[in-house]
């Protein structure tokens, strides 16, 4: 299917030359590829470049959804699937592995159709309670064939490339490839139509949008790729078990999504940026605030998790209040304040 | 063959565990009904009652006299019940004041937030161990023929009992149940008629805060529970409204019965691992034949 762009190839690259977004883009592109190359010991590559670039197509997915106004509170189904019947394909079948990515993220994608379908009559918050209670019955289904997916104890699947450098470029060529796509369907017809979908369903009806449709369209667009991160995750882990089901797996692209910005493309990349770059640097204060804070709360015996975890409640709760639009959104207001402060003191 | 007693023992218990879903569910109802406010950290407000009692009860536990008649589990209780209430108010007034207005999605955000910032504060407060609030009917029980029935589950049917027979006095024969009803019918028209929207908006959500703090204070009384014990009720609470019909408290309590005794025969049939899947598999199924549930009008959004 042709994607129906409203810009034509011409007029959107003359946009893009001229945008300041498409320079932010391409220096990102660079950094991401070099910078691995800085890390000696492959310990960041692996820990958090990677997984970085893995979770910004799941972040990207999630935010293609709630783009057309359906919020999922059960993404890790789709992420589990992907991740379950890419590996499974590789070690069952024996068939490649780069293969079975794509099977798994179509494989994600059909199920996501399925429940699309029983999705798109419902109200925005039927939505969410449905979705999460699939990731439930995807869990409850997963668990009972313990002895095709290693049960509680998991399996390793076969591996695309050696994990560390040469996975983080597969990936990240995926996450690139992945974003562009999603960026070119938010830019066209579809996306427009999903816009005004979220803004206003009965109005978009009235002006001849199928809801219907192109919610359904959103749905399986957001699973497919949500897939595709599930088989790429697992790759990086070389591990797949029923915990990538967890509510946290849900929750961690909505939360990507909002605080990077939510109804914008750029916005889940740098969620995940922050996300994945909090996760790992919160850790190192754990024997501080242990040392310091401990005494306060004798039943635990390392505070440092719980008490960061607190923080990060907080932070997304003060987010949602204040900036509901995420980070990204303050940019723009944080550039009009410096400027116009000049203006402020002459008076 | 069945085994007969196995499966009489799993629906008396899922009307146990169906009281502490009506509870949940009747004080999501009315939050949702008045402010049309979707809280995903309800169950939370569960957790921080079964918490508040367990700690309060085994405070309390420590005189002789209060525990020789139990009296320091009913006092935990309604200690339990007041101060989750007042974390209600705070809730009200600090977070979702603030969004009131906004997108749907905006709420259901903050809602997400709520529940890590609970969780992991009551994990600093008092650790992962499973807890239980010690029954003062230990060992009790009633015969009934060929099974007996624990104090335990009679206090629990009871105290449900009491509990939704005061919150229809309250709706039906108070003032401020009366402005609760009108505003839940329509608020604009309600500010109209001169009533304080604002105090009515913080009266619902500490009343509903106080039933979800009813709730587990129950629900540590005869099930062990730790921190994660409310994530998987609000969603089913919230099925059980979408099933049982908006606003409608014997919606609830009929919805919270079938899904306390769906899912305790579930795992009585088909193993543990059923017992939530199974309850969700019966909302997606209600909701593909109707999208706006068995008792739902056309209207509200």
């Amino acid at each position: 299917m042709k994607l129906p762009l409203t810009l034509s190839p011409q007029k959107l690259k003359a946009d893009l030359q001229h945008s300041r977004k498409l320079q932010i883009a391409v220096i990102t592109l660079i950094a991401a590829c070099l910078l691995p190359l800085l890390d000696r010991t492959g310990y960041v590559t692996s820990e958090v470049l990677t997984p970085i670039v893995i979770l910004a197509i799941y972040a990207s997915a999630w935010n293609l959804l709630a783009y057309s106004g359906q919020a999922s509170l059960g993404h890790a189904a789709f992420l589990g699937i992907g991740g379950f019947i890419s590996a499974l394909i590789g070690v069952k079948l024996g068939l490649p592995p780069l293969l079975g990515l794509f099977v798994g993220a179509a494989f994600s994608a059909v199920i996501g159709l399925l429940i699309g379908l029983a999705c798109v009559r419902l109200k925005t918050w039927f939505l969410a309670i449905v979705t999460f209670g699939f990731s439930v019955i995807a869990v409850t289904i997963f668990s009972q064939f313990d002895s095709v997916v290693g049960g509680i104890l998991g399996f390793a699947p076969k591996t695309i490339v050696p994990t560390g450098l040469p996975l983080y470029y597969v990936a990240f060529a995926f996450s690139a490839a992945s974003i562009f796509v999603i960026y070119l369907v938010i830019k066209s017809k579809w996306g427009l139509a999903f816009q005004a979908i979220h803004q206003n369903e009965q109005e978009a009806k009235m002006i001849g949008i199928n809801v219907a449709k192109y919610r359904l369209l959103a749905f399986v667009l957001s699973t497919f790729f949500a897939g595709l991160a599930g088989g790429l995750y697992v790759q990086s882990t070389s591990y797949v078990d029923v915990s990538l089901f967890s509510l946290e797996h849900s929750l961690e692209p909505l939360m990507m999504a909002v605080v990077g910005g939510l109804m914008t493309v750029e916005g889940p990349v740098i969620g995940a940026v922050i996300i994945v770059g909090l996760e790992t640097l919160l850790p190192t204060f754990d024997p501080l605030l242990r040392a310091n804070l401990g005494w306060l709360f004798p039943s635990v015996s390392n505070v440092g998790p719980y008490l960061t975890a607190l923080g990060l409640g907080l932070f997304f709760v003060v987010m949602i209040i204040f900036a509901p639009k995420g980070i990204t959104s303050l940019v723009p207001k944080l550039y009009d304040k410096i400027k116009s402060k000049p203006k402020g003191e002459a008076k | 063959m069945v085994d007969v007693s196995g499966l009489t023992n799993a629906l008396i218990w899922g009307v146990a565990t169906g009281c502490i879903y009506i509870l949940l569910a009747t004080g999501l109802n009315i939050i949702f009904g008045v402010m049309k406010l979707v809280n995903f950290a309800h169950g939370q407000l569960l957790m921080l009652g079964a918490y508040i009692a367990f700690a309060v009860s085994t405070a309390l536990g420590l005189n002789a006299y209060l525990t020789s008649i139990g009296l320091n589990v009913y006092l935990s209780i309604v200690i339990a019940i007041v101060a989750v209430a007042l974390v209600g108010v705070a809730l009200e007034r600090l977070t979702f004041n603030r969004v009131r207005g906004k997108e749907k999605l905006t709420e259901i955000f903050l809602s997400l937030g709520l529940i890590s910032i609970f969780e992991n504060a009551v994990i600093l407060w008092q650790g992962f161990d499973l807890h239980q609030i010690p029954s003062p009917f230990v060992g009790l029980k009633v015969p009934v023929g060929s099974i007996s029935i624990s104090y335990d589950w009679l206090f629990a049917v009871g105290f449900v009992v009491v509990v939704l027979a005061l919150l229809l006095v309250m709706l039906k024969k108070t003032k401020m149940g009366l402005a609760i009803r009108a505003t839940s019918q329509k608020g604009e028209a309600a500010t109209l008629m001169g009533i304080n929207i604002k105090h009515i908006y913080i009266f619902t959500f500490a009343l509903g805060a106080a039933l979800a703090g009813a709730a587990g204070a129950l629900y540590g009384m005869i099930l062990p529970f730790d921190t994660t014990v409310g994530s998987y009720p609000t969603i089913k609470a919230f099925a059980i409204i979408i099933l049982g019909g908006f606003g409608s408290i014997p919606g609830a309590i009929v919805g919270g019965l079938l899904y306390g005794i769906a899912e305790n025969t579930a795992v009585f049939f088909l193993g543990g691992i059923w017992q939530d899947a199974v309850a969700f598999i019966v909302l997606i199924a209600v909701l593909i034949v109707r999208p706006n549930g068995i008792f739902g009008e056309k209207e509200e959004q």
